[in-house]
């Protein structure tokens, strides 16, 4: 909650995610939008609100166990723990092989063709995950609980 | 933006139809999720994860849908009806449709 009022962008984009906007307002603010990251990222969160208002069912007995086991240390180490050593084995893991495929005795060519292949597979994920990361601030779903 | 599921709206006469509309969302949860869905798969219990995909999805979906009724000048939208299908492991399409009309 902001303790001023609200200024005219504010407003306007809160028109704007309400769909109050007439036709050649809406068309003027999607420009704007496509210009200013700010105002796009202030419609997403206005987006996100309107979101949970729309799903305000009320909690199941079993959500509160959830929460508290979400609070508890030995969940949350199991999550994270588990997760970094998963995490860590797989680098490694690759790390190992990618280390001894070019200490091993195979074709040069074979060598660099698999690290063609692994290299283009790797950049394409990376460029996926720039990607989802980039929009992501854009993205109003996630805030969606079920 | 009124949305029903029934063909009309008890009280209100449609003025004007203006067509289908729809929206229509694929999304996909990711790769920790699908590991902690793995092993909720061999204990039981609700997929969370999942859930929360599905709700992802339906409110992308209808957001859509209100979207381009909001365009054609609708401010109701009458006989919704959701279908989803499967694209591939851990990805759900969701899609919304509905007639969008003018409530006098």
């Amino acid at each position: 909650m902001k303790d001023r009022a609200p200024t005219r962008d504010e407003l306007l984009a809160q028109a704007f995610a309400d769909g109050e906007l007439e036709p050649a307002e809406r068309r003027d603010f999607e420009r704007r939008m496509s210009l200013e990251p700010a105002l796009a990222k202030e419609v997403a969160a206005l987006q996100a609100l309107d979101l949970v208002a729309r799903q305000c069912a009320p909690a199941e007995p079993m959500d509160h166990e959830w929460r508290k086991l979400e609070g508890e240390t030995l969940h949350q180490l199991g999550h994270k723990g588990g997760f970094g050593f998963a995490i860590l084995g797989a680098l490694g893991l690759f790390l190992f092989a990618s280390v001894n495929l070019w200490k091993s005795d195979a074709a040069l060519e074979f060598k660099v063709l698999t690290t063609c292949l692994v290299g283009g597979l790797l950049a394409i994920f990376l460029t996926v995950l720039r990607g989802r990361l980039r929009t992501l601030p854009y993205d109003p779903y996630t805030k969606v609980k079920r | 933006m009124i949305l029903a599921t029934t063909d009309d709206i008890r009280g209100r006469e449609i003025s004007e139809v203006l067509g289908m509309v729809r929206g229509n969302s694929v999304r996909a949860r990711n790769l920790f999720r699908d590991v902690l869905a793995v092993f909720k798969n061999m204990v039981g219990g609700e997929l969370d994860g999942y859930t929360k995909l599905m709700g992802e999805v339906r409110e992308q979906s209808i957001d859509r849908m209100v979207a381009e009724a909001r365009v054609r000048g609708a401010n109701a939208i009458v006989g919704v009806r959701f279908s989803s299908t499967e694209i591939s492991r851990g990805a759900a399409e969701m899609l919304v449709y509905g007639t969008a009309v003018i409530l006098e």
